[in-house]
């Protein structure tokens, strides 16, 4: 088992309100596994992925990862779980934009503390493994938003970490790109890697082994991924028909 | 992350981030070195000034005590305090010479100030006319240049005979010998038997404008009147332990009652480093405050530039940490740009304030002294300044929530 999530809750007080992000989330995910978190805007999505990546600490609740109790970790400790087990791939890239593709995919290596000449060896490898080898010193903005995207792809993987995280990643591509990178995962996860993917898209998660559905922060169903996209378009469509309604 | 390999990381960042922003990079720099060159410049100079002081206090002899009747140096009207004291007499002075073990040399000192002396064609004005004798050479320390200092048989004989500082010599004979020429003082001939070697200033003042004529001679013209007692001593390491056995002398030559206090004064050169060490200290102490507050400005820019610095970056430091940077990791690299954006600051202001202190040098008498020291202590201290005012914005930086950081527009 590498995730185990027991009863994860995360509120956010807003005012005189308490905002139930997640309302006790239970969740296991095997090594290997290709899992899409799917739900509406607001369901809780980002808040689990952050959950997931030890970006951020539940109100409460256990999450073991990987063997480790990560609840109640030290924000060192925490810093160094996020570079040695998890990659993240973000909606907006995230990448540095002064620094070249190399460098970007080499920044996580620098915080764990690897000479220049093991980084260096390191992000071409993985630049190679995203199909970018002859972008590696094209900053940024000089890079279509597919080739960004794969630039991204390959800081997460550049670490081998346990787990990747990725957060909408193709909602700033269009569809033939977003495509491209949906292969890619797909050939990410035949090599053995263990993925979560966010999305809002039914025909994203479908194609996803297995799919967890959110609504307003509690998993409404969780199982293969098709079935999951069919409940969540017959949600919508209940969704549109209520708003239309007089 | 090994520490050594966070400083090489936080410093090529710094540099890089620097490099981004140039215009804001050069404002700060020119800040921090505004305040490093103000302090730099003025360190120097007074440092110039106190070897130059050191220098000429030397000259004057610090191994000496001057006995007068009235202080030499007094604050406010304090006259009227000391206007029953007698004069002091040759024989005390006598007495002084043939009883302390301390004194070497015993001189009477006449001063009658701002004299014109006058040659067949020239004048020099402002001449410290002084009547003294033999041993005064050696107690002033004085050099000669041309002929003889005044003896103690030209007093006792009253002979009008004149030694001339370096500067009446050639101001009267600027194209002659000036030995056994006449020059005249209030109208009176005096024939010169000497010319001093040229002793420089002390605080602005001329050593060379002077001239010495014998001690009985300058009474006859001038009159009776109060003369001071220059004692030099042996070694200087005795000044106190003479000062008092000289007032016990005193005290008993002139009648003193053991239950009233002296009827003389006793004044040491040592006493005039103090008043001028006293004098430079306060200046010293305003420019060096001054120096600091341009530096805390200087600071106060880097804080400020720092902290927009860390809100443009709020995104670059969310990812930074969602890949694993520790908070200490954030702070030190934000910790290094701001210290490398004020050392820089510090070595431009060195080498501004250095090319001040030469330029003052230049226009004016007063000559700088730049210890390396001071280059290094200034340098440093800027770079500390930085580290300083780049604590509060690197601490925020390092505080920020990487999801927070990460949404950041
Ligand atoms: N920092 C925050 N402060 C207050 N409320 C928040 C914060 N982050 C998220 N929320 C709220 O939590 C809920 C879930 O947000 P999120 O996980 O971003 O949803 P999703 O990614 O599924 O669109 C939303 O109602 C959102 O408004
Ligand atoms: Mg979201």
């Amino acid at each position: 088992m590498l995730i185990r999530l027991e009863d994860i809750r995360r509120y956010y007080t807003v005012g005189e309100e308490e905002v139930h992000a997640l309302d006790g989330v239970s969740i296991a995910i095997e090594k290997g596994e290709w899992t899409s978190i799917i739900g509406q805007s607001g369901s809780g999505k980002s808040t689990l992925m952050n959950v997931l990546g030890c970006l951020d600490t539940p109100t409460s609740g256990r999450y073991i990862l990987n063997g480790q109790d990560v609840s109640g970790m030290s924000d060192n400790a925490l810093a160094d779980i996020r570079n040695r087990e998890i990659g993240f791939i973000f909606q907006t890239f995230q990448l540095l934009p002064r620094e070249t593709a190399q460098a970007n995919v080499e920044l996580p290596l620098v915080y764990r503390g690897l000479r220049a000449r093991e980084r260096h060896e390191r992000a071409t490898a993985a630049l190679e493994k995203v199909g970018l080898a002859n972008r590696v010193h094209h900053r940024p903005n000089e890079l279509s938003g597919g080739q960004r995207q794969r630039v991204a792809i390959a800081r997460a993987l550049v670490t081998e970490p346990s787990l990747l995280l990725a957060d909408e990643p193709t909602g700033n591509l269009d569809s033939a790109t977003g495509e491209e990178i949906i292969r890619l995962f797909e050939q990410l996860h035949s090599a053995g890697h263990t993925l979560v993917l966010v999305t809002h898209e039914p025909a994203i998660a479908a194609r996803c082994p297995r799919a967890v559905r959110l609504m307003d922060g509690k998993v409404v169903s969780d199982g293969p991924g098709a079935q999951v996209a069919l409940e969540s378009r017959a949600e919508r469509a209940r969704a549109a028909a209520a708003a239309v309604a007089p | 992350m090994k520490p050594s390999v966070e400083l090489y990381e936080g410093t090529r960042i710094a540099l890089s981030s620097l490099r981004a922003n140039p215009l804001r990079t050069i404002l700060t720099v020119a800040a921090v070195g505004i305040g490093v060159a103000t302090l730099l410049a003025i360190v120097s100079i007074i440092q110039g000034l106190n070897a130059s002081f050191a220098h000429q206090l030397e000259s004057l002899g610090t191994a000496t005590l001057n006995i007068s009747r009235t202080p030499q140096i007094s604050m406010g009207p304090t006259w009227w305090m000391y206007r029953n004291r007698k004069q002091l007499t040759v024989p005390q002075m006598q007495a002084i010479a043939a009883q302390s073990r301390y004194a070497a040399f015993v001189v009477p000192e006449l001063n009658e100030e701002s004299k014109d002396i006058t040659s067949r064609q020239q004048t020099a004005s402002g001449v410290d006319v002084t009547g003294t004798l033999g041993d005064f050479q050696r107690v002033g320390g004085y050099e000669m240049a041309k002929g003889r200092f005044i003896t103690d048989a030209d007093s006792d004989n009253e002979r009008f005979v004149i030694v001339l500082g370096s500067q009446v010599a050639e101001a009267l004979f600027p194209d002659r010998n000036p030995l056994a020429e006449s020059v005249r003082v209030d109208s009176r001939p005096y024939r010169v038997v000497g010319v001093l070697a040229p002793k420089g200033s002390l605080l602005g003042q001329s050593l060379d404008l002077v001239a010495f004529v014998p001690f009985k001679s300058f009474l006859g013209v001038y009159g009776k009147r109060d003369f001071q007692i220059d004692v030099a001593l042996h070694d200087p390491k005795d000044l106190d332990k003479a000062e008092d056995e000289i007032t016990g002398i005193l005290r008993r030559a002139r009648n003193v009652p053991p239950d009233k206090p002296d009827d003389f004064s006793v004044f040491r050169a040592e006493q005039l480093a103090d008043i001028y060490k006293g004098l430079t200290g306060a200046l010293y102490g305003v420019a060096v405050a001054v120096g600091i507050i341009t530096l805390i400005v200087g600071g106060i820019g880097i804080m400020n530039i720092m902290l927009v610095s860390v809100r443009e970056r709020t995104r670059e430091i969310g990812v930074r940490r969602a890949l694993g940077a520790r908070r200490r990791t954030i702070v030190v690299q934000f910790l290094l740009e701001a210290s490398t954006v004020s050392a820089l600051g510090g070595v431009l202001g060195t080498t501004v304030g250095l090319g001040l202190a030469k330029l003052v040098s230049a226009v004016s008498s007063v000559t700088a002294v730049v210890q390396p020291l001071t280059v290094v202590a200034g340098v440093g201290f800027a770079a500390l300044v930085g580290l300083v005012f780049g604590i509060w914005p690197a601490a925020r930086a390092a505080q920020l929530d990487p999801v927070e950081a990460l949404r950041h527009e």
